[in-house]
Order: structure tokens, then C-alpha cells, then sequence
């Protein structure tokens, strides 16, 4: 159980769910598949699911055959008895296919940042591209995914404390393997599409880290001066949070995991990803605290609905975005708005103690006394 | 991208224009004209008979300077109202007119008006020609250079006026990069370059860095407004004085005798860079009132011409300086600075610039075919002939943006290497608000008037909400090319919203398509 592997299964419409339930299964939870790797019978893998709307969606399950593909030695045809795949979850999958889950309207997926050009491309691939390619177009999109959610100097595979000239180095290393234009001339527009976002994100990483540094009054090496623009809060404060904040509270979690009988291990991108992310997730948190306690409940909605856009299923961010909207409500002498939204908030995340503690003045006292307001968040 | 047809490398100047090709031995090849010369002359004659283009078309400076068109690039992608707009519309043969749109048109007659992109156009598919006559096979795309400081509208309009040429642009390559190319640097020793291009109607710096293959340019600046064209223009100015003095007549409202003079100014400019002395001639510069055709002529001499040159030249030292303080350089930290552009001819030009950076240039032969030899280069290393080679690119200006016609606030600044891409938040302001306006400009003022205004854009079909609760994300990238593009997601659901362009710089995709058909037709 150490190593539970985890394979990725991406459905890119709704269809393909119902196929994959429908046909791909045997007795309802038996699945065959090649794998690129040696599979031990018994061993544990966990399938990642991947919706339309991109939420993925975990299943435990256990290899109950194995046999080796004629003529390639690294490659298995194996057989995954899907142990997690319950009735609920099917019930589930069922609901969100249906567009009926109660789940779409409390705990909106809100996207990373998306290509501009969203998948009228990626959907198209998949099923007809060749197979070296669609080993690099998998191998691309993951690299994506992980990048998307990572601090950046994780982007450029620095440390936090890189000098300027280490982040050019990692960063042309990165160019220099994702550019588009070395990468288009041999395959199809959706692998150089890829390629252009990843080469988008590392590019606006190591600006953003010139950026800090060139403000640090260093970095002058690293390449061209630039300009910090207003507003680029995003990825920027796990750096100077540094390593003095507390262990998150809830670590936000890259897979969404329904429910399994068997508890299982974290898959183990996810361990990957999860501390470094939470950091960046926390500072937001405190940044927004603080100027909820001066009263400045606009700023830190603008700070807030920033830092949902990297961490999109940050429960506590969310719940302190629907606070912020409640106290400026307040501010405003809007006891209604401000009751649903702390009502919201709750809902979210029932540990929000602001919310609790700000409903309750609300209760109590209605618009008035806004100044004790303050006494909520100390 | 389409593999039918060949692509060429094309650099697209203010007064001369190139196409080179790769061998199949991969040697680069610059195409001759019909006229056997290297460059084609970019200069449209909008004769009786149809558009005439190139070497022909210097007929037309003499028969009618209102009909024919030289240095279009100048006006491509430029709001009329601009200042140096204004200024060239002063002193060109011919008439330049405001467009619905607010770019600069020219004016060919009454209630016939053209834009910069067709008239480039037109130079294109000569080039086009030239390059399909060589090959005997179609010619469908192309890599085309521009000046590294032109803005997100420039570059629209330089590949809308391929798109009408029928040439797919599968690259914009700034001049000086392209120049770096040309020369050759990705196969010599690692190197800090500085590209210096003055050509006919524009001035580029470009500080390079080429590593192991990848050409990495740091920054970007230059003098939209200077070159050699400036140049003929003073001393036409200083000429026209002297006829005045010497022969008594007042030529400098007579378009005619103004372009002759520009012509023979011209000339003399060309034999100065070798020689200390040259003439200029005239024959038949103007009429005396009795009918009396009098003939002009006058020695020039060096300095002279740099003596009324001299506040032009003035103008190179700010953007190499620009250019280094934007890349943390000095001056010593370049290791060799490359001349390009005919103008760099000019011994003052030289000097100049050899003062300004504090080392010789380095003499490149041919520096008026360097650019698209390096464009041709470019091409075969987007078809992978050329392995190892990478050119990554920087935002010569920044991006701003204003929501509800309010301050300009940046969105990318100038230096980000590209493709990049910026996100703002933009919140609705009012109850049930289904429309959100926002502008989008180039520059980094906060004063929308002092950037260029790109365009109007809306996202449409919001959510009804109470003010605050609709949230869209608008992305902003801008692709390898420098060309802008927009994307728009709302927050909460992440669906993708419609967005809507309210106002737009240059031509429509409608029009490009229709004038595209019509030159094809033509």
C-alpha cells in the first residue's frame, strides 16, 4: 500500500463518462487497461477521474490481474478491481453528469486561470492522436496541471531562495523544453497549444519573480528591469510569508474524495503539491484577516476573490470571501445581505469562526454597534 | 498551420523591401526583382492603369507625388491624431485623411480613400511574386519583420495587410532580432549583443543576449519617427532655402519641385557616404512665370549634410541609453554592437553610434538585406530545418487597462518576455449590470490619453446579480507574436463569457476578407 499508484482517466464530455460507467466497466467496478509500467497483482492503485467540468474524482481499487503486452516489456494489460467505486459515488457522477448535484451550487468550481483558446482543441484530443503523442499530450497536460496550481518558484523548479541567476537558469531550462516554436514543427496544434501555456505560465513566473527581486533592489542579472504591475498579489505572498506560518488548518485538497470504505493514502501527487500551495493559501488568509480587523472589508474581497482563482477549492478562503462581502453589507446598513452571506459562508465551511461570531453580533445587535465589529476578528 | 506553399522571409521597410529565401543547400538567397536590384523600392503609384509597385513606380514621383505612395509602414496602425501624424501630413506629397475609426487613411481622391494595410499590401504581393516567379511554385506564408517597438496595432495591421497579400504571417521577428539572426550570431561564440537598425523611416535598439542557440532579447526601444527619410527632408528644407536665396522662387508649396529636390537630395546623401563632395542636380525644378523651365544644381559637401543633419543624429543617443538602463547594462557589458539599416551608411551615423556605445561597431556588408536574410532564417527554423535555435522576445511597451473609461491601470508591463498572459478582476457595479465595459490601451501612464488606445471591449450576457456578486476574470495574453488576445471567465461558475469588441483599432476581419478577395480578384 505504500506506493498507490495513481492512473489518470481524463473524460472530456459527458458521454464519455457514461461510456466509461456503462461499457468500460465489468460487473460494475471491473476495469482492463494498458498500463506503461511493471503492475504487481494485489497492489494498490487509485484511479483519477477526471470530469468535464475538470473536477476529479478519486477511486480506490486493487490490480487483480496482471498479464505483460507481447513484445514490450514495460507496458501491462491489467485488470483493477475498483473497490471505491460505490453506489454512492456512481450516484454521485450520475448526479454531476445530470447537472442536478447540489455540489455545483454550493462549491462552484471556480477554474484556475484557463487558456484563452479553452478547449475546442484539447477536447478534440484524446481518441485520434498518435500514440507517441498522446503519451506527450498526457505527459504535457499534467506537467500543466501541476504547474497551475504551484507557487512560482516551484514553476521554474527553484528554491525560495534562488539568486536571479539561478531563476534565469531554471527558467530557460524550462523554455527551452516547452517552447512552442521547437515543439510545433513535428506535432499536432493541441500538443503545441499545451506547449504555449506552460511556456506562458514559466514565463510569467520568472517575471513575476524578476519583478520581487528587481523591487529587493537585486535581480539587475537576471535579465531585463521590470516593472512590478498593481495588482499582482497572486503567488507572491508564500514568498514573503516565508516559512513562520502556522501548519494549515485544512490543506486543500487536489483530489476530491468522496466517502470509501477502505481509507486509503493520499495519492501521492497530491503530497507533492498540497504543503507548498496551503502556504500560499494561508497568506492570503492572513493578508485578508488584517484588513478585515482595520474595517476594510473591500480590500480584502479584492484580495480574497484573487486568491480563489489559485485556490479555487481553499474552503476557508471562500467562507472569509463571503465574510468580507458581509461586513462591508453591514458597513453599509444591509442586515439582510449580510445575514445570507455569513449564512453562505457557513455553509462553506461550518468552522468559519468569524462567520459564526459575526452572525451572532448580527443577531444581536442588526446594523448597529458596527464598531465592536472590529472585536469579531481579533 | 497549413504545410501547402512555400514561405519566404520578408522584411517589409519604410523605403525598401526584401525577400530572401533558403536554398535548398541551406544557404539564405535574397530574390531580385524584375529590375535585377535586391530591394524592392516600397513605393505604390496609383497610376491610370492600375497600382503600379517598385522600381516603376518612381515614374510616378514625377508625373503625380499626390498618387504615389512611399513610406506606408510609417502610417500603418497609427490614430490620425497623433503627433508625428500630423506633422508627416504637412510635409507628404500626398493627402493623409482620418478613417471612421480615428487611423490614418490616404486620400487618392475625392471620396477615394485607402489604408496604410492595402498599399502594403500591394508591396507584399509584388514580393509575393517575385519569390513565386523564382521557386515556380505558390507562395502561402511568410515570416515577416517589424520595427520591435511597433505596438499591439501595428502588428494587427502588418499582418491584416499580409492576409489581404494572401500571406499567412506564421511570425512577426523584430528587426533587430531578425538582424542578429542574419548575421549570423547563432552559429558564432556566445555573445551580448546591441542592435542598432536605422533604416528609412525608423530607428530600432534591441539589446540581444545569444547563449548556446537561444537569442534572448532583454529590451526594446527606438525612435518610431527617424531614419534616413528625416534625413532627405532637412536637406530638401535647407535646399529650399538656397533656391529661394539663389534663384529667387519659393518652391516649398509646389509638392512637385519638392519631390524632385527630395530625389536629388537622396542621391547626394548616397554619394557622401563614400565620397566627402557630391551635387546635387535638378533639371527643371520649377517654372518662372513667363514659362522658363529653370534648371537647379549645387555641390554638397560632407559636412554639410552633417551639419543639417546633426539634430536628427542628436536623436540616436536617448534609446540606446533607454535600452541599457532597461536591461541593468553598461555600456562596457556589450560585446559587440551591430550596425543595420541603410542609414547606418552614414559616416555621422556611425560615429555617432560608435561614441554612444564606446566601442566600433561591427561592419556588416550588406546591411540593408541582413534583416531578411535573417527572416528567411527564421522561417526554416519554424519548419525545424534550423535545430537549436530559439528566439524569445520581450513587450516593447506595456499593456494598461481601464474599466468604465476610469485610470489606466497596468495589466503587463514593458520587458515581460512573451507569450505571457496577465488576469484582472473586474466586478460588476450596479444591480442586475449584464455589460461590462472595459478599454485597453498601450502604455503604462495611468492617463488614458498619453497611451494608445487599442480598443473597446464588453463582456456581455452577465448573470443577473445584485452589484459586486458577478465577478469576471479577463485574461489578456499576448502570443508570440506580440498580438493581443482576450479571453473573459466568470468567477463563481468558471464559465466562459461572451466578449464583445464595441471599438477596434484598424481594419475589421470583414473588410481584411473583403479586400483580400478583391486583390486576389484584382
Amino acid at each position: 500500500m505504500a506506493t498507490a499508484r495513481t492512473l489518470h482517466v481524463r473524460c472530456a464530455t459527458w458521454e464519455q463518462v457514461d461510456t466509461f460507467i456503462t461499457r468500460k466497466l465489468r460487473k460494475g467496478r471491473l476495469l482492463s487497461m494498458k498500463v506503461p509500467f511493471v503492475a504487481k497483482v494485489g497492489s494498490a492503485v487509485t484511479l483519477g477521474l477526471e470530469l468535464p467540468n475538470e473536477m476529479v474524482i478519486a477511486v480506490d481499487g486493487s490490480i487483480q490481474r496482471a498479464s505483460p503486452v507481447e513484445g514490450d516489456p514495460q507496458r501491462m494489460w491489467i485488470e483493477i478491481d475498483l473497490t471505491g467505486l460505490t453506489e454512492e459515488v456512481l450516484a454521485r457522477i450520475k448526479r454531476l453528469a445530470a447537472g442536478t448535484d447540489d455540489d455545483i451550487g454550493t462549491d462552484p468550481q471556480i477554474q484556475p486561470i484557463a487558456p484563452a483558446r479553452k478547449s475546442s482543441v484539447m477536447n478534440a484530443v484524446g481518441e485520434d492522436l498518435p500514440d507517441d503523442e498522446r503519451a506527450l499530450f498526457q505527459h504535457l497536460s499534467g506537467e500543466l496541471r501541476r504547474i497551475r496550481s504551484a507557487a512560482v518558484h516551484e514553476v521554474l523548479g527553484v528554491g525560495r531562495d534562488a539568486s536571479p541567476e539561478q531563476l534565469r537558469v531554471g527558467w530557460k531550462a524550462l523554455v527551452r523544453r516547452n517552447h512552442p516554436d521547437l515543439v510545433s514543427r513535428r506535432n499536432s496544434p493541441a500538443i503545441t497549444h499545451l506547449a504555449e501555456e506552460l511556456t506562458i505560465l514559466c514565463n510569467r513566473a520568472y517575471d513575476r519573480l524578476r519583478a520581487a527581486m528587481t523591487g529587493e533592489g537585486q535581480g539587475i542579472r537576471a535579465g531585463s528591469m521590470i516593472a512590478k504591475p498593481p495588482g499582482w498579489l497572486v503567488g507572491f505572498e508564500d514568498i514573503q510569508s516565508g516559512d513562520t506560518t502556522p501548519a494549515p488548518r485544512t490543506s486543500p485538497r487536489k483530489f476530491e474524495r468522496p466517502p470509501t470504505p477502505t481509507p486509503a493514502a493520499p495519492p501521492p501527487a497530491a503530497k507533492a503539491a498540497a504543503p507548498a500551495a496551503a502556504q500560499g493559501a494561508e497568506a492570503f488568509e492572513q493578508r485578508a484577516r488584517t484588513q478585515l480587523k482595520t474595517g476594510d472589508a473591500n480590500a480584502a474581497r479584492e484580495v480574497l476573490a484573487a486568491a480563489l482563482v489559485i485556490y479555487p477549492r481553499s474552503k476557508p478562503l471562500r467562507s472569509l470571501y463571503y465574510v468580507a462581502t458581509a461586513l462591508a453589507a453591514l458597513q453599509d446598513g444591509e442586515v439582510v445581505l449580510a445575514t445570507s452571506q455569513l449564512e453562505t459562508a457557513l455553509a462553506h465551511h461550518d468552522q468559519c469562526i468569524e462567520a459564526s461570531k459575526l452572525l451572532e453580533h448580527v443577531r444581536r445587535h442588526g446594523a448597529t454597534n458596527t464598531d465592536q465589529l472590529k472585536r469579531v476578528f481579533q | 498551420m497549413t504545410k501547402a506553399g512555400r514561405a519566404v522571409g520578408i522584411d517589409l521597410g519604410t523605403t525598401n523591401s526584401v525577400v530572401a529565401v533558403i536554398d535548398r543547400d541551406g544557404a539564405p538567397r535574397i530574390l531580385t526583382t524584375d529590375e535585377g536590384s535586391t530591394t524592392l523600392p516600397s513605393l505604390v503609384w496609383f497610376s491610370p492603369k492600375g497600382p503600379v509597385v517598385g522600381e516603376a513606380a518612381r515614374e510616378g514621383l514625377d508625373h503625380s507625388p499626390d498618387l504615389t505612395i512611399f513610406g506606408a509602414k510609417r502610417l500603418m496602425g497609427r490614430r490620425f491624431d497623433h503627433p508625428e501624424i500630423k506633422k508627416l501630413a504637412r510635409i507628404l506629397p500626398y493627402e493623409l485623411t482620418e478613417a471612421p475609426n480615428g487611423d490614418t487613411w490616404i486620400q487618392l481622391a475625392a471620396g477615394r480613400a485607402i489604408s496604410p494595410e492595402e498599399v502594403s499590401a500591394l508591396i507584399l504581393r509584388q514580393l509575393r511574386r517575385t519569390a513565386e516567379r523564382f521557386l515556380k511554385e505558390p507562395v502561402t506564408r511568410a515570416v515577416i519583420t517589424i520595427p520591435a517597438w511597433y505596438d499591439a496595432a501595428q502588428r494587427q495591421a502588418t499582418k491584416d495587410a499580409a492576409q489581404i497579400a494572401g500571406l499567412q504571417v506564421i511570425r512577426l521577428l523584430s528587426e533587430p532580432t531578425a538582424a542578429a539572426l542574419g548575421h549570423g550570431a547563432h552559429r558564432g561564440a556566445d555573445r551580448r549583443y546591441l542592435v542598432c537598425d536605422l533604416g528609412g523611416g525608423t530607428f530600432d535598439v534591441a539589446a540581444v543576449d545569444v547563449e548556446s542557440g537561444v537569442f534572448e532579447v532583454l529590451a526594446t526601444t527606438g525612435d518610431p519617427f527617424l531614419g534616413g527619410d528625416d534625413v532627405d527632408r532637412a536637406v530638401v528644407e535647407h535646399l529650399v532655402r538656397d533656391v529661394r536665396q539663389t534663384r529667387g522662387i519659393d518652391v516649398s508649396t509646389d509638392a512637385f519641385a519638392i519631390e524632385k529636390l527630395r530625389l536629388g537630395a537622396q542621391r547626394a546623401k548616397h554619394e557622401l557616404s563614400d565620397h566627402a563632395t557630391a551635387s546635387v542636380t535638378v533639371p527643371a525644378l520649377a517654372e518662372l512665370p513667363s514659362g522658363k523651365a529653370v534648371d537647379y544644381a549645387r555641390p554638397m559637401r560632407r559636412d554639410e549634410l552633417e551639419l543639417w543633419a546633426s539634430p536628427l543624429v542628436k536623436r540616436l543617443e536617448p534609446p540606446v541609453k533607454e535600452a541599457l538602463r532597461r536591461c541593468g547594462r553598461k555600456r562596457e557589458d556589450i560585446e559587440e554592437v551591430l550596425l543595420v539599416g541603410g542609414s547606418t551608411r552614414m559616416p555621422a551615423v556611425k560615429k555617432e553610434l560608435a561614441r554612444i556605445t564606446g566601442r566600433e561597431p561591427s561592419v556588416i556588408p550588406n546591411p540593408e538585406e541582413v534583416v531578411a536574410v535573417g527572416a528567411a532564417l527564421e522561417v526554416a527554423r519554424l519548419d525545424g530545418t534550423i535545430e537549436g535555435v530559439l528566439l524569445i522576445d520581450v513587450t516593447a511597451r506595456g499593456l494598461s487597462m481601464s474599466v468604465q473609461q476610469g485610470e489606466c491601470e497596468m495589466v503587463i508591463g514593458q520587458s515581460a518576455v512573451v507569450p505571457t498572459r496577465e488576469h484582472r478582476l473586474l466586478a460588476t457595479r450596479s444591480d442586475e449590470q449584464a455589460r461590462l465595459e472595459f478599454d485597453l490601451f498601450e502604455g503604462e501612464s495611468p492617463d488614458p490619453s498619453q497611451n494608445r488606445h487599442l480598443g473597446r471591449y464588453a463582456v456581455v450576457d452577465l448573470p443577473p446579480a445584485p452589484a459586486g456578486d458577478v465577478l469576471c476574470l479577463v485574461e489578456v495574453t499576448i502570443d508570440t507574436d506580440g498580438v493581443v488576445r482576450l479571453g473573459a471567465t466568470e468567477m463563481v461558475s468558471g464559465e466562459r463569457l461572451t466578449l464583445e469588441q464595441v471599438f477596434h483599432a484598424g481594419l475589421s476581419r470583414a473588410e481584411v476578407t473583403r479586400l483580400a478577395r478583391a486583390l486576389e480578384a484584382a
